[in-house]
């Protein structure tokens, strides 16, 4: 009990001291997370609503597959980043892998999906009236759906959280496309697994305090807007 | 009078389910006719084409002489002339300004114009000072009223109203009822479905009734 008291005073001190280290960590995370979530919202959005608002043959195949990628693990979404970004990989030629924009493309794979799935189900729960109510006001159908976008903001900007919060957290990407480089590509989920297994376990638990943190307040903020 | 809408052997089906099947039904233009018939008798459906927002299954919809191409770009130009007011209104998030400018906007039309057509559509409604207020705040029979306020600012060839004054209090339901029948001396022509037999007779305008999605011949008003 007294190693994990002393490794928490150790860890607030680290915090409270702004560490290089910590530092470097946390802006690097949240700077992959917020690229990776831009890119995602991008394409995540326009495909949940298209989904969502419009009825297709295989619709419900589209929604089955949109369900199963959230739930691709890290890991494998990593391990074909660097199929596709290694040297011999066919993106290799781009000198990609091992940088901030390879943790960016993984990061938006995998939280599309998220972001898509959330939007739908945003589409789906507003209000049946919305759209007819702008066509009959004299809204073109564009108007209309964007009308309809207005009013379902909230769940729209649920979903762009709901993925920033899948980013922040993973590690499989980061450590695979990253390659965990000091003060390069390092996040804080990849230095708490290298820090903690060279046996730096306050630095470790530091940098979780300050993603715990941030889990908290990125769910604190989808809970309020989930109420709304 | 001159004819605005003729329909001819129009038909509208669910799966299976006829929801209207209409021979023939001509509205004129300026009056105010009254819906009525049984739950489920297609009133609703009816008013969906009618606002060109449901295409009927088969059959030819005529408005001011035009056929109504459903696939085409002209179809905007018509379903501006007429507006739709449903039984239970959506009002959209914001201020009572942004719901009632909205068609306006919609429009391309701002700035003072919208202004004054928002403040004088919330004064023939009894909505004055409500332009700043949020819409999702109102009382039902508020909300009913800016509703009505939104389709008036837009001053519609055709008001077509969804039992309009169902659900309201009764102060409410006088006021808007004195609203809807000076519609037709400004020229809009009304078609407002209701479940009260006195309407017919006291707006005194046409009667269409409805039975199983057919028009069936007017009922004789309930002797008061």
């Amino acid at each position: 009990m007294d190693f994990l008291v002393s490794s928490f005073a150790a860890a607030l001190r680290l915090i409270g001291s702004f560490s290089p280290d910590v530092v470097d960590a946390v802006r690097t995370s949240l700077f992959v997370s917020a690229g990776a979530t831009v890119f995602a919202a991008l394409l995540g959005i326009p495909v949940g609503l298209l989904v969502g608002l419009s009825d297709f043959p295989l619709k419900r195949l589209v929604v089955t597959i949109l369900n199963t990628l959230m739930a691709v693990p890290t890991v494998v979404v990593g391990l074909l980043g660097y199929g596709f970004l290694s040297r011999q990989g066919p993106l290799g030629v781009l000198g990609l892998l091992f940088t901030p924009t390879a943790i960016v493309i993984g990061g938006t794979l995998l939280a599309a999906p998220i972001v898509a799935n959330y939007a739908l189900a945003s589409a789906r729960g507003a209000d049946p009236r919305i759209v007819p109510t702008a066509l009959t006001l004299g809204a073109g159908r564009l108007r209309a759906v964007g009308t309809l976008v207005g009013e379902i903001r909230f769940g729209i900007l649920a979903a762009v959280i709901a993925g920033f919060g899948r980013v922040v957290a993973e590690v499989g990407v980061a450590m695979m496309l990253g390659g965990n480089i000091r003060g390069y590509t390092r996040t804080m989920t990849t230095a708490i697994a290298l820090e903690t297994s060279k046996g730096e376990f306050s630095f470790g638990m530091a940098l979780g305090i300050v993603l715990m943190t941030i889990a908290l307040i990125v769910n604190l903020f989808l809970s309020f807007l989930q109420r709304r | 009078m001159t004819e605005l809408y003729r329909l001819r052997s129009v038909t509208k089906r669910y799966g299976s389910n006829v929801a209207v099947d209409i021979d023939a039904l001509t509205i004129d233009s300026g009056r105010l006719y009254t819906l009525t018939g049984a739950n489920g008798a297609g009133k609703s459906t009816l008013l969906g084409i009618l606002s060109f927002l449901l295409p009927p299954t088969t059959g030819e919809l005529f408005y001011a002489g035009e056929r109504i191409d459903w696939k085409s770009d002209s179809l905007m130009r018509c379903r501006r002339k007429v507006t739709l007011l449903h039984q239970s209104p959506y009002l959209f998030g914001g201020t009572v300004f942004r719901n009632v400018a909205y068609g306006l906007k919609a429009r391309g039309i701002a700035g003072e114009a919208t202004l004054r057509a928002v403040d004088r559509a919330l004064e023939t409604v009894g909505l004055e000072g409500f332009r700043d207020r949020d819409a999702r705040e109102l009382s039902g029979g508020e909300a009913q009223r800016a509703a009505l306020a939104r389709a008036l600012a837009l001053d519609p060839e055709v008001l077509l109203l969804d039992e309009p004054l169902a659900n309201i209090d009764r102060e409410t339901a006088v006021l808007l009822e004195r609203v809807i029948a000076s519609l037709p001396s400004r020229g809009t022509t009304v078609v407002m479905t209701t479940h009260d037999p006195d309407h017919p007779a006291r707006l005194s305008g046409g009667s269409i009734v409805l039975d199983g999605g057919k028009v069936a011949p007017p009922r004789d008003p309930v002797p008061a």
